[in-house]
């Protein structure tokens, strides 16, 4: 089956613990339980550790996007209690093209190694939702802060955010139309950016800008850890 | 089998699953633990009611807690109860992350993450 969004789930009949995802199950782990040679038997494998990173970010920023580019399943959404609050509230002027709002929580995985699984929380950006960001931010690796130049107002929430909780974030400006002509010092100016604080353009819908982004939080994140 | 949900709408409420219970047990499981299914759990998966069936065969490989509850359709909450309960009964096994609380992941596990990205 896809393991893809939830509303693309097959009707009936697909058993569950046949996914064809390409990385799912991990190597070593049997497609099917009591598929031939599957056996029984828990899988001998070492046990898995989880870490997390937020994606964050305004309102249509690209935080979908960007979890969509790297996450090796399908985003997928968790319901939220408050889905339908944001209906009709949400600033949509500067974001064409862009009809609805997901309030639920996007998220990806990113199989890192045999056991260190990596998931991508992408999380509403607006301040009423901040009660699901201390759940998604506890225990994390630290946040990409996702900007549009367009509309710079919507990241100061999630900076003073973190910064607030000291969790470690770069900040990632996301490459829409017509912000190439910012420098870089005016960004930092106009975000009040701490110095160590990393900056970096970058374009949410492909791959390998986002993958950059998300070393650059790792190795911010390590030399924050070994700075302490 | 039929996934809740897919053919219109649960007849069950989700909450009912948990017999209404969703702070008492597993509130703490942070959403990116991951669940396993023990051997003996998927031997014995098929007395199951259907949502704690499921998610036994669905983590045969590791699972976490957020995606378990957006396979299933069920809030973050319910899904926390109801792997608690499966582990409980031995029918899983949980992985927590290696930190507590507040704390954030140690050199050790950042750069085992940062060789794993760059060598992507």
């Amino acid at each position: 089956m896809d393991f893809g969004r939830a509303d693309r789930l097959p009707t009936g009949g697909v058993p569950l613990g046949t996914p064809t995802a390409p990385n799912y199950p991990p190597a070593g782990y049997p497609a099917v339980p009591g598929a031939p040679g599957a056996g029984l038997q828990p899988p001998r494998r070492p046990a898995p550790i989880p870490v997390k990173t937020v994606i964050a970010g305004g309102f249509g920023v690209g935080k979908t996007t960007f979890v969509g580019a790297v996450s090796e399943i399908q985003p997928l959404t968790t319901e939220a209690v408050m889905t339908s609050l944001s209906e009709g509230i949400d600033d949509l002027s500067a974001v064409r093209g862009k009809t609805t709002t997901t309030v639920a929580m996007d998220f990806g995985r990113i199989t890192v190694d045999d056991q260190l699984i990596l998931y991508l929380f992408g999380t509403p950006g607006q301040s009423r939702f901040w009660f699901m960001w201390d759940d998604i931010s506890r225990g994390s690796v630290g946040a990409v802060v996702l900007v549009d130049l367009r509309r710079i107002d919507d990241c100061f929430g999630p900076i003073d955010y973190f910064e607030d909780r000291r969790v470690p974030f770069v900040v990632a400006v996301n490459n829409f139309p017509g912000t190439d002509r910012f420098a870089d010092a005016d960004i930092r100016d106009a975000l009040a950016l701490r110095p160590d604080c990393p900056l970096l353009r970058m374009d949410a819908r492909d791959a390998r800008s986002c993958l950059a982004t998300l070393i650059l939080l790792v190795e911010h994140a390590l030399a924050r850890t070994t700075a302490a | 089998m039929t996934y809740p949900g897919s053919d219109g709408g649960r007849v069950v409420p989700a909450y009912a699953l948990t017999r209404g219970r969703t702070r008492s047990v597993g509130r703490d499981l942070p959403l990116e633990t991951l669940v396993t299914a023990t051997g003996p759990g998927l031997s014995r998966q098929s007395g199951l009611q259907a949502e704690r069936r499921m998610i036994v065969e669905m983590c045969v490989g590791p699972m976490s807690v957020a995606e378990i509850a957006a396979h299933l359709r069920i809030p973050l909450g319910v899904a926390r109860v109801l792997v608690s309960d499966l582990a409980s009964g031995g029918y899983l096994t949980v992985h927590l992350p290696h930190q507590t609380g507040d704390e954030r992941p140690g050199v050790a596990i950042l750069e085992r993450l940062l060789d794993g990205l760059r060598a992507r």
